[in-house]
């Protein structure tokens, strides 16, 4: 999805960030630093904007970026590029708190930038955490289907380091009977 | 000019080094990766040529031709896609769509 996006990049006139959110980073992971990480990419697209080099020259040294500055710099970052897409991965991912703060941030910046979007990937239960924030979000259920899940099969097999605990019968029913079921789910 | 110039001695002002042979356009990408870093520890290129090295080839990408994900991608003005919130059951791995 992300390269398909990139691929759309010049010849649509748009911008693309994105966001693996993870379990194991919760320290690095604060709304701060997960939109820094958005910013970041959106300042290597062209120029970095004047303000942001401004702010950088009168910043603390010993103080970190606050979550409203950070705010502020990615709002203007996105006024002066063509519509940005923003793709988050896993919101499950992030705690309860990085969550509701990263969602009230990017409500306020799709606000002042109407053209931004915004897709998250992540569980059912968190989809209500982004409808509070979000009303008008589209929830799109996702599954792999039994053709996904065949080539990720067979992928696994050929890889298989047990070679010989496996023969053409039982090799079947894996390619059959998995997919039917996982997709039945 | 006078803005480049300007730039270059607080760069070389602040990290103490008046070397006149400092090319102007090194000091000023130092200043950009400094930006960067401030910005955020985090570096998502990375992980994502880590899920594109796992992504198997074709896998997801029927999502890719959905209605909602092409409504979405296009961004026209007005448009009701603008916030889509792709969800799934624990363990069926959403990651395989990047």
């Amino acid at each position: 999805m992300i390269d398909n996006l990139c691929d759309q990049v010049e010849e649509k006139n748009m911008a693309v960030a994105w966001l693996y959110c993870d379990f194991l980073a919760h320290q690095e992971q604060s709304a701060t630093a997960m939109l820094g990480a958005i910013l970041r990419q959106l300042v290597s697209i062209r120029e970095i904007p004047e303000d942001i080099r401004e702010r950088f020259r009168k910043r603390f040294p010993d103080r970190g970026l606050r979550l409203p500055d950070m705010v502020g710099m990615l709002k203007t970052a996105i006024s002066l590029l063509p519509p940005v897409h923003i793709c988050i991965d896993a919101l499950d991912e992030s705690t309860p708190k990085s969550r509701q703060e990263l969602l009230e941030s990017l409500r306020d910046i799709v606000q002042e930038s109407p053209r931004t979007r915004v897709l998250f990937t992540g569980r059912f239960h968190v989809a209500e955490d982004v409808k509070k924030y979000f009303a008008e979000a589209i929830i799109v259920p996702v599954s792999p289907t039994e053709d996904d899940i065949r080539v990720y099969l067979s992928v696994r097999l050929e890889r298989d380091t047990e070679a010989r605990a496996m023969d053409d019968d039982l090799r079947r029913d894996i390619m059959r009977i998995i997919p039917e079921t996982i997709s039945e789910v | 000019m006078a803005q480049i110039s300007s730039q270059y001695l607080t760069i070389t002002g602040n990290t103490g080094c008046f070397n006149n042979f400092i090319n102007v356009n090194t000091a000023i990408s130092d200043e950009d990766n400094q930006i960067r870093e401030w910005l955020s520890p985090l570096k998502p290129h990375q992980r994502h040529q880590d899920v594109r090295a796992e992504r198997l080839d074709g896998v997801g990408d029927w999502f890719l031709e959905t209605s909602e994900f092409r409504k979405w991608s296009k961004g026209e003005d007005g448009s009701l896609e603008r916030v889509l919130f792709c969800s799934g059951g624990p363990g069926v791995g959403k990651t395989f769509l990047w």
